[in-house]
């Protein structure tokens, strides 16, 4: 199947081009996992402090708070706040989620899944993680300028964001940042789409590819065909910001023609719905994938999984409008909007009906990577069918831009996601260091983790129906509100809670690196290309290309004579004679 | 003293919890709209759709993943789920997800979005006119006056004071100055965004007598938590009577010529 001979280079000597100026998909992979789980911490502080705000307004921050604000006594000030919450939206999804889920096992697990030494291109691979670096920067930057970081919320509409709302710098280099960081995901997401195309292992189908690839893929087409929308808008807002044109303003702000704040969201969310689908795809595709290994039974419905979220990604491209309810759209958009969200619903119920029919008549191990694909299925199901409310026309103009809508897209894009990339963290550990992470500490993980993340987000749910507004530095000046103070208390001790279960995952990772048991070929005894190989994966991968001969799922066939309850791809399909 | 206040604030917390249960506090806001009643119920419809899905969710993953453990069943079933039965299966549960919750769901809140939200009432009723102008971080509301048109020198203008009789249609026109804001009623269960350049509008019909506060609901910079404004519903006597007496304080206004005053537009009639 692959296209062209892969050549293999000599190992590189040197620390800059082994660890640094690496080449090498493995490297790079790691390179976008270190960065990503740097940013999850930095975002994870920063929901804490909004967490403090909203439950104890007018308190001090506790420990670090007289560092961070000295001019207020440690407590975080109104404008603060604002920036808090725009960073933490920005630095979670773009920084952090998107970098673990697509940056890091992307990387790592594309080449390795479907047979390849490397990636296609591995210069543009070095250069999109090193564009990533310099968004990083940019953005960081932005928190020291005379008036702090953009505040304008994640969507960070016009005219706020524009000069008339926020005339600091720092909202120009979020732009900027975002621009750059879109050019390093699409440099990714290029790279990605051709390496699946031309370089599966001879015998690999689209169907034979695990189901991990498929959400990858589908996530890479999403990202190199919306994030330069996404680009585009953002150069326009700099453009406005910048070289005073008027795209995006009207109004007040508006001195000399006018443009349309609409215009924005509209591009802001042909963007930004398919968005939600980039950092969840992935994530789909690892638990439909851990679920079958732990389960020891061959992924139930696999090519309709793959279908389905091949169906999913297209649908994601024609729903956007239902984030623009309350714009007062024509009655005919909002209609057709509705209609077409509602839709999503079936190609998501047949994962679901795969996902309980995979554990069905299984014999399910729990490891760690097994009990966080369960998780994600547990809240994936909440966020999902949570998301029915804010997709009726009605319900959402009481709900919109209430908590009810944090809570739900942080059940779908942070718990799911983070516990999908966390099931793929324990479960890739082993061929990426060469180690196994402690079982122990990952169940204590994952158990805390599930306490607090249900904690918050179901508290979210809870003050948003009860009328509590997004971006509010404190409700309680609403008389209205003064009811919620000790559901919000308890959010924030949910989110203190989970937070500090992630102690136990950075000591676990830590430490495993260095001193944990070391890992055999195939620690989890799963059949996919990458187990065929020796742990750590070796330079250049595959000695020998392999030659693909049967489905990724092959596990639990009762023909299997070799003492294995599975079967590499590379052999011949067992004949089943039970 | 950290910690300390902090004990406390808990403390005091669970101190008012006992006042008022969880399921109390869990409640929306009180509803004195005419319409505010159909958001609650399609609310509670979809939740009760969504409960029976989820429990079935969390039967098929609690259940299998007790019954088929490793220790109790050891050989898993080698089935693939492309047998034609199977695809029923699956076929048949997304299609049941797709009648019974969104084909129901959908339907009430189009005909609730058709018929009423969006049905805008007749010019020549009865109705009480206000537009409504979101600055940061206020809102203006302009009332006619006796002459009917508005940005007219008899307007009566506050600001963060909304003053609304029950019984009659109301009809708001919003729009912002500077950047986009919501106009949030959160007693009447709609919100519609306030964007410089545009007039949007929502109409309501209020029940109860009372003061209500009004929410911005989009963020529009750093005292958006701030923008609040305060709505007094009446009774139609109460409402004309403050209406007259505004309207005699509008002839005591000093700078009648000043721009400031006239931030208001001709009304756009709806049909």
């Amino acid at each position: 199947m692959a296209f062209f001979e892969q050549h293999i280079h000599d190992e590189p000597k040197t620390f800059l081009s082994k660890y640094v100026f690496s080449f090498d998909h493995k490297v790079i992979g790691k390179q976008f996992l270190w960065y990503g789980i740097a940013f999850l911490g930095i975002g994870g502080m920063m929901a804490l402090l909004i967490r403090w705000t909203l439950a104890f307004p007018g308190e001090p921050f506790p420990v670090i708070g007289q560092f961070l604000f000295p001019q207020t006594g440690g407590v975080v000030p109104p404008d603060t706040y604002a920036m808090l919450f725009t960073l933490h939206g920005t630095i979670m999804i773009f920084y952090a989620i998107t970098p673990i889920l697509i940056g890091a096992f992307g990387n790592f697990c594309i080449p390795l899944m479907i047979g390849a030494r490397d990636m296609v291109f591995p210069t543009l691979n070095m250069l999109s993680f090193w564009l990533a670096f310099v968004s990083a920067i940019l953005l960081l930057a932005s928190l020291f300028t005379p008036l702090g970081g953009a505040a304008g919320g994640w969507v960070s509409y016009p005219t706020l964001s524009t000069l008339i709302g926020s005339p600091g710098v720092g909202q120009t280099l979020w732009c900027l940042a975002l621009f750059v960081l879109g050019v390093s995901s699409t440099m990714g997401a290029v790279n990605y789409i051709a390496t699946i195309i031309t370089l599966r292992a001879p015998g690999m189908g689209y169907f034979d590819m695990p189901l991990t690839i498929w959400g990858l893929w589908l996530t890479a087409i999403l990202n190199a065909i919306f994030l330069p929308v996404l680009g585009a808008g953002l150069l326009l807002l700099t453009f406005d910001r910048v070289f005073g044109t008027t795209f995006f303003l009207a109004g007040a702000a508006a001195t000399s023609g006018s443009g349309d704040p609409v215009l924005f969201q509209h591009v802001f969310w042909i963007f930004g719905h398919p968005e939600v689908y980039i950092l969840i795809l992935p994530a789909w595709g690892i638990v439909s994938d851990l679920l079958s290994f732990f389960a020891r039974k061959p992924a139930f419905g696999a090519k309709a999984t793959a279908l389905a979220m091949t169906m999913i990604t297209i649908l994601s491209t024609v729903v956007y409008g239902h984030h623009m309810y309350t714009t007062q759209m024509s009655p005919l958009l909002t209609q057709s909007f509705m209609m077409l969200t509602m839709t999503i619903s079936i190609p998501s119920s047949v994962f679901f009906a795969n996902w309980l029919g995979t554990i069905w008549k299984g014999s399910l191990r729990f490891q760690t990577p097994m009990l966080f694909a369960l998780g994600v299925v547990f809240v994936f199901g909440l966020g999902g069918l949570t998301g029915l409310y804010l997709a009726t026309v009605s319900t959402d103009l009481y709900l919109h831009d209430t908590y009810f809508v944090v809570g739900h897209f942080h059940y779908t894009m942070a718990a799911s996601v983070l516990l999908g990339g966390f099931a793929a963290t324990y479960f890739w550990f082993p061929k990426m260091f060469g180690r196994m992470m402690n079982e122990t500490l990952g169940k204590i993980h994952f158990w805390i983790s599930m306490l607090g993340l249900n904690g918050v987000f179901m508290g979210m749910m809870i003050v948003g129906y009860a009328g509590m507004h997004r971006r509010i530095y404190n409700p309680f000046v609403y008389d209205f509100l003064q009811k919620l103070i000790p559901i919000n208390t308890f959010i924030t001790i949910s989110a203190i809670t989970m937070g500090g279960a992630q102690i136990f995952f950075v000591i676990n990772f830590i430490y495993s690196m260095y001193k944990g048991p070391k890992a055999d070929q195939n620690p989890w005894g799963v059949g996919t290309l990458e187990w065929t190989i020796p742990s750590p994966a070796p330079h250049y991968n595959f000695a020998e290309i392999p030659v693909v001969k049967c489905g990724p799922h092959e596990l639990g066939n009762p023909g299997l004579k070799n003492g294995r309850d599975f079967q590499y791809q590379t052999e011949e399909l067992v004949e089943c004679n039970s | 003293m950290n910690l300390y206040s902090l004990y406390m604030k808990l403390f005091v917390a669970s101190a008012n919890a006992a006042e008022m249960s969880l399921w109390e506090r869990m409640k929306p806001p009180v509803d004195i709209s005419t319409n505010g009643f159909r958001i609650d119920h399609l609310f509670a419809l979809t939740t009760y759709l969504i409960l029976f899905f989820f429990v079935l969710v969390c039967i098929g993953l609690f259940g299998f993943s007790y019954l088929y453990r490793y220790k109790k069943h050891p050989k898993p079933l080698y089935v693939h789920g492309t047998s034609k039965k199977h695809i029923a299966v699956v076929a048949a549960i997304g299609a049941l997800v797709f009648i019974v919750i969104d084909m129901q769901i959908t339907g009430i809140s189009n005909r609730d979005y058709m018929e009423h939200f969006n049905k805008w009432p007749k010019e020549t009723d009865d109705i009480v006119r206000v537009e409504v102008l979101g600055q940061q971080w206020a809102w203006n509301f302009r009332y006619a006056g006796k002459d009917g048109v508005f940005n007219t020198e008899d307007d009566i203008v506050t600001l963060n004071d909304l003053r609304l009789p029950v019984g009659k249609k109301i009809v708001f026109q919003i729009s912002a100055k500077d950047v986009i804001h919501s106009f949030s009623l959160p007693n009447t269960r709609q919100k519609i965004d306030a964007m410089p350049g545009r007039i949007h509008k929502m109409w309501v019909e209020l029940t109860q007598p009372g003061v209500y506060e009004i929410v911005c609901a989009q963020i529009c910079g750093t005292f958006h938590y701030r923008m609040k404004a305060q709505m007094t519903v009446y009774s139609k006597e109460d409402f004309d009577k403050w209406q007259d007496e505004m309207q005699k304080r509008t002839s005591f206004i000093a700078e009648k010529d000043s721009a400031d005053l006239y931030w208001g537009w001709k009304w756009i009639a709806n049909n």
